[in-house]
């Protein structure tokens, strides 16, 4: 395990388009290993910090230090370091919709390291078979589902194996099985392997049953309104809108 | 007899490979094994055991990997290859002192055999077979063409009956997109033919003392081929490819799907606005073309010594209402030709990004041959009618 105990640092951050902000003032840490969701309604801004965290999007204000670097201000090489610290996997999954499988997850491979096809297909294979995907190797993004076009993206963010993986809603649209095939392929590459997970999602049995810490993103708050674990949250917690989103009560009863 | 070769990388030893006689080899691994550190390494080890296991039979290796500091999945990939070939050559396989926590990662790829499966090849079609597959393809097209006009013919039919309901908003867009924003591009291109149509015929009837009938012969060009072709093809270049990306992206996008699992017609949603637009703007596009050639044809006879009085009343005499008038005509029609195969091609694309760019360039090219197609019939007609 690195010296730095925090994987990624959070540091009085605003997140908005323009004049228009969504998030302001946030500061929070994930650890090194640690499963940590990003909660909240549709339109409170989550998927925005996500991309602001991953340096897609630059902040209005504050700072994202990603192992001790802060991409915000990075440049040149010293951004592209970063970078490649990190796996991104996008809500609509965002493969090459001209290569297959296996070459949407060789590409970054090929770039970053010394490894011969060979090794750079085995290595591929075995990323795909983590997501259930072995079989549909030699298959375009547009011949294979939504869900499966969400795994192999998932698959593609983990082709350079590293530390931090930013998954954003990666079980939205799977069923039932898959979701939890994908929860405990995430909890074995997190306990055994140290990886960091960052996720954006709205699935409450997955959350409850990977998640070490959550945060609730509100949009009228502009910030985070609840910050734990989420089985915690949903006992104990005395903010309304938390106990609400927990229990999935709904808006009318909660007024 | 020990032989030990050192194999260094970027995080210095990260793998030896020690073999102990033809029976018996160990690798050790050290350090941190990912993607990265395992760059040429792992081609040496796997070399070296290759090499090693064409030298007996029932090797046995062993893997010491007690002093990893970490492992990722790369370096679990390297495992699986090391034991494959062990594997396949009969020999035996073993890992000693591997952290517990890696076995549950290492579980997920059990049995290993499933990681190498045979590289598929792609089925090669033979002559008849591509034959066959390209004349379905022609007449599936020809099909979809005659199907689309059709429906384009009924949706039309439809519109102007029941007038109100169709999508001005749209037909406006679609008109100004194709129309006022394409004037720059009209005039500099007519311009530019008017002169070099002039400049062209003027050399060959200098010779025979006739540049005086180079204004009504280009007027007369100009007015009822130049004008019309240089529109539509502009158009074609221009609005027919817009049309084909905005309705192949809505394509893509299942929003077509969507007007019609809602009981609308995507023809008389779509096409018939951007038909519309190009009927009126096709002739008005023309019209302005055969301005600025004629402009630019007077202005190069300057040149010559005719002036323009001369120009004027040669070309009156050449040209009559009904030239301009066919010339017109066959504007609307390019203009209809244009606009549908661009829709047609849009509604017909696939999936992915790629399509939209594939059916972008399909409407630019059958609206080309569309154009040349109405174009010769058109000619066929006038010659015959004398129109």
């Amino acid at each position: 395990m690195d010296a730095l105990d925090n994987a990624i640092d959070v540091q009085n951050l605003t997140v908005g388009y323009g004049s228009n902000v969504l998030l302001q003032n946030l500061d929070f840490s994930v650890k090194n290993g640690e499963i940590f969701v990003i909660l909240g309604g549709s339109g409170c801004g989550k998927s925005s910090l996500l991309k602001n965290l991953f340096g897609l999007y630059q902040p209005i204000a504050g700072d994202v230090l990603i192992e001790g670097q802060n991409i915000t201000t990075a440049h040149g090489a010293e951004r592209q370091k970063i970078m490649t610290s990190f796996g991104v996997m996008y809500q609509q999954g965002a493969l090459f919709g001209s290569m297959n499988l296996l070459d949407n997850v060789t590409l970054f491979m090929e770039e970053y390291t010394q490894l011969t096809r060979d090794q750079m297909n085995l290595l591929a294979r075995c990323k795909l078979d983590l997501v259930g995907l072995l079989p549909y190797e030699t298959y375009m993004p547009s011949e294979i589902s939504g869900g499966m076009q969400k795994r192999a993206a998932i698959a593609r963010a983990m082709a350079l194996d590293p530390k931090i993986l930013f998954l954003d809603e990666p079980s939205a649209g799977l069923d039932p099985i898959t979701s939890a095939d994908l929860d405990s392929t995430i909890l074995d590459l997190s306990k055994n392997l140290g990886f960091t997970f960052v996720i954006v999602s709205h699935e409450l049995a997955s959350i409850y049953s990977i998640a070490d810490k959550v945060i609730m993103l509100d949009k009228d708050a502009k910030g985070i309104i609840a910050e734990g674990d989420p089985k915690v949250l949903r006992d104990t917690s005395k903010d309304p809108r938390v106990h609400q989103f927990f229990n999935r009560i709904m808006s009318k009863d909660a007024a | 007899m020990s032989i030990a070769v050192p194999i260094s990388s970027a995080e210095p030893p990260v793998a030896v490979w020690t073999q102990t006689d033809a029976a018996h080899a160990k690798i050790s691994l050290a350090g941190k094994i990912n993607v990265y550190s395992l760059g040429g390494v792992w081609t040496q080890i796997r070399d070296a055991q290759d090499a090693w296991l064409k030298q007996g039979e029932s090797q046995s290796l062993v893997l010491d990997a007690s002093q990893i500091a970490s492992l990722d999945v790369a370096g679990i990939a390297f495992l699986i290859g090391v034991e494959e070939a062990q594997k396949k050559s009969g020999g035996q396989f073993e890992i000693q002192g591997l952290d517990s926590k890696y076995q549950p990662l290492l579980q997920e790829f059990d049995p290993i055999g499933n990681l190498f499966p045979v590289p598929t090849v792609k089925p090669n079609r033979g002559f008849v077979v591509s034959t066959g597959m390209a004349t379905q393809n022609l007449l599936d097209d020809a099909r979809g063409l005659i199907t689309f006009a059709g429906h384009l013919t009924a949706d039309l039919a439809w519109s102007i009956r029941n007038i109100k309901q169709v999508r001005w908003g749209d037909f406006v867009n679609a008109a100004v997109e194709a129309g006022i924003a394409a004037l720059p591009i009209v005039a500099l291109v007519s311009f530019l033919i008017g002169v070099i149509l002039s400049f062209q015929a003027a050399i060959g009837m200098e010779q025979f003392g006739a540049v005086s009938f180079v204004g009504p012969l280009a007027a007369l060009g100009i007015v009822r081929e130049m004008g019309p072709l240089i529109t539509a093809i502009l158009l074609a270049g221009r609005s027919s490819a817009a049309f084909a990306a905005e309705i192949g992206t809505m394509t893509v996008n299942s929003e077509v799907d969507a007007l019609v699992t809602g009981g609308l017609s995507p023809i008389r949603f779509l096409v018939v606005p951007r038909v519309l637009a190009g009927i009126l703007v096709a002739p008005i596009l023309t019209l302005f073309a055969d301005i600025v050639s004629i402009f630019s044809s007077m202005l190069t006879m300057q040149i010559y010594g005719i002036p323009f009085i001369n120009f004027y009343n040669g070309m009156l005499a050449a040209v009559d209402v009904e030239d301009i008038l066919s010339g017109l005509l066959k504007a609307t029609l390019f203009g209809v030709v244009v606009s549908a195969m661009g829709c047609l091609r849009g509604m017909q694309t696939g999936t992915g990004a790629a399509a939209v760019g594939i059916s972008a360039t399909r409407a630019v090219v059958s609206s080309i041959v569309m154009i040349v197609l109405v174009d010769g019939i058109f000619a066929y007609i006038s010659y015959r009618t004398g129109f």
